[in-house]
């Protein structure tokens, strides 16, 4: 039986990975969001970054064409212009969007303020103010901007090395902008309602006493839950060898359910077991007896 | 088959569904074109709603165990929660708040770690024009190669002149010029004086400080030729403002190093919290500076030569710097 003990590990071992944030809005209840992870917020840094080097570009372009003759100076000019429409086009857009710039648009990532409330201006500056002094500029001027010397490049070196690595050493993915601004990155929730499994007609031929549904809790009710549906009973035929008799075998033998159930009804027994089981459980919680999983009388 | 009782969480969902599936809807809309697309009566209820599903979803925490129930309840109640409490700004709005009240207001909050900005740059100045008067060799101390160009003891007291009086006017040059000031010196160590007073103000002190030295052995260089009051006035035109930017920017680091070392009652992430606000207004003022120094720089020094006219404009426009820290914002906003 080392198996499926192995698997269900292996699914909180996962579920442990992502990394949740929980904020108290003025209304008590607590809301969860889950905490961007680096590679979308890099991906979003790279859009960003691209859509202010292109308007950058287009400015520099404009700006040749018009009243200054660039020449030597364009790519300094061109540094100019992105140092100009660069924080104000991340605080503009996070302010205004909702704390989303586009190419957090486009990752489907968000900034919240952190205490609960509403983003305010200032924590939008801030972040965003601490973008430029942590990365950017420094950046910029790495990439020759300026002509440094050496002892000024192993400065912003080891200054970029820093501020990048804040993000790996917290859980909530801060750097110092969202530390300072009281901010944190998240996934955008996206709500999707399914059907009620247990809110549908199941087969009265099926009967459990309670003493079959001690053994499962919380964690076995949902596994099954994801499972069912995947597997509606409306479902063609169950195959002899599919996952739904080896888990309908193996509840039977674990509940001692006495009954013969042919290959045939399988799927229909998992559904009213699931229907039972849950009413059975959610009875327990309504008397304060929360059952998180099967090992919840040990 | 006939009919079979529901389970509790089932009811309890099917008395609600109605209402969320309202809810989602606004916030889709919400969400689309704004929150000011909805009617006044759309954004009450959008509100009523959010806070009927926020209850429902603490109701269902306790009693459901429909995970994807709850998943769909948790997600809906979050992106209610950011229709709800979207911050609701407009440009106009800000900047002008910003220029009114809440930049003079920051800047007066940190008027103490602003003055010990500009104490910090005296010192270094004062220091360095009293060592290089005892030895002129201290130049090459604090002076980097590339700051320095020919401006160098070595060089004639006419080249020394030549570097303050240089008449030559063209926009592209000009462009360029203000284009590179920005990336310049001046603006590195504005950034690091800010960034770096977290570490308990003892890099921005000592950045602002060099600063100084390098300002002061300029002086007593150009002092010790009978150019020390030319110098004032090439100096003053931006370095008024310029030197005010960086002292600023200091200021705002020193702020955030205090908030570092003396917490009081606050845990030192929240007292950091507490002073990254005004600090954050005074990068934007010294940012703002800068810019304004660059385009004195890279424009207006070329084209005014004579000192006096020099003098007027950088200290006039101090003073007009100092009359907005001063007088901004002093009206109670009710």
């Amino acid at each position: 039986m080392s198996a499926p003990r192995n698997a269900a590990e292996a699914a909180r071992a996962l579920e442990a990975q992502r990394r949740w944030f929980a904020l108290t809005p003025p209304e008590g209840v607590e809301i969860r969001f889950e905490v961007a992870t680096l590679a979308a917020r890099f991906g979003a840094q790279l859009l960003d970054i691209l859509i202010t080097v292109i308007g950058a570009l287009a400015l520099t372009i404009l700006i040749a064409l018009t009243a200054f003759q660039v020449g030597d100076a364009a790519l300094i000019v061109f540094s100019l212009m992105t140092l100009l429409i660069r924080a104000p086009y991340y605080i503009a857009s996070e302010l205004f969007w909702n704390g989303q710039t586009l190419g957090k648009k486009a990752l489907r990532l968000r900034v919240l303020s952190a205490d609960g409330r509403g983003l305010t201006t200032q924590a939008v500056v801030i972040r965003n103010l601490l973008k430029e002094v942590e990365v950017f500029m420094p950046g910029t001027l790495l990439l020759g901007a300026g002509g440094l010397s050496p002892f000024w490049l192993v400065v912003m070196l080891i200054w970029i090395a820093i501020v990048l690595a804040v993000p790996l050493f917290n859980r909530q993915r801060l750097r110092l902008g969202d530390i300072l601004g009281h901010t944190i990155v998240v996934q955008e929730p996206k709500p999707v309602l399914l059907p009620d499994l247990a809110d549908q007609a199941v087969d009265r031929e099926f009967v459990f006493s309670p003493d079959q549904l001690e053994h499962y809790g919380r964690f076995e009710l949902e596994t099954l839950e994801t499972f069912l549906r995947s597997h509606p009973l409306s479902t063609a035929p169950v195959e002899p060898d599919s996952a739904v008799v080896s888990i309908a075998r193996q509840i039977i033998r674990k509940i001692g359910y006495k009954d013969p159930v042919p290959v045939h009804r399988m799927l229909a027994f998992l559904h009213a077991f699931y229907k039972a089981q849950r009413a059975f459980l959610e009875g327990r919680q309504m008397l304060g007896d929360v059952r998180d999983d099967k090992h919840h009388n040990q | 088959m006939s009919e079979q009782p529901h389970l509790r969480s089932t009811r309890f969902r099917a008395e609600r569904e109605a209402d969320w599936q309202r809810l989602e809807n606004l916030v889709a809309r919400a969400e689309q074109s704004g929150i000011r697309s909805l009617t006044l009566v759309e954004a009450q209820s959008l509100a009523g709603l959010y806070r009927k599903a926020a209850t429902g979803l603490s109701v269902a925490r306790d009693i459901s165990l429909d995970r994807s129930l709850r998943d769909y309840l948790e997600s809906l109640v979050a992106r209610a929660f950011l229709a709800v409490y979207a911050p609701r700004e407009n440009v106009s709005g800000v900047v002008v708040r910003f220029f009114v009240s809440s930049g003079p207001r920051a800047m007066r909050e940190c008027a103490l770690s602003v003055t010990m900005a500009f104490f910090a740059l005296f010192l270094g100045a004062i220091l360095a024009y009293l060592l290089y008067a005892e030895d002129t060799a201290w130049f090459y101390t604090f002076i980097p190669g590339d700051l320095a160009g020919n401006r160098t003891p070595d060089a004639s007291t006419e080249t020394l002149r030549s570097t303050l009086f240089d008449g030559d006017i063209n926009m592209a040059g000009q462009l360029g010029a203000f284009a590179a000031y920005l990336f310049s010196h001046n603006t590195r160590v504005a950034l690091f004086a800010f960034a770096l007073g977290v570490f308990a103000c003892v890099p921005s002190f000592i950045l602002t400080m060099y600063n100084g030295l390098i300002l002061g052995a300029f002086f007593g260089l150009f002092a010790e030729r009978g150019l020390g009051y030319e110098l004032f006035g090439w100096l003053s035109i931006h370095g008024v403002t310029e030197l005010s930017a960086i002292a600023i920017a200091a200021g705002g680091g020193f702020h955030m190093g205090r908030a570092v070392l003396f917490p009081g009652a606050l845990s030192r992430k929240d007292a950091l919290r507490a002073s990254a606000r005004p600090a954050a207004k005074l990068a934007v003022i010294a940012a703002l500076m800068l810019f304004v120094a660059g385009l004195l720089e890279g424009f207006a020094r070329q084209l005014v030569q004579d000192t006096e006219l020099r003098l007027l404009i950088g200290w006039g426009i101090g003073a007009l710097w100092l009359a907005w820290f001063t007088l901004g914002g002093r009206r109670s906003s009710s």
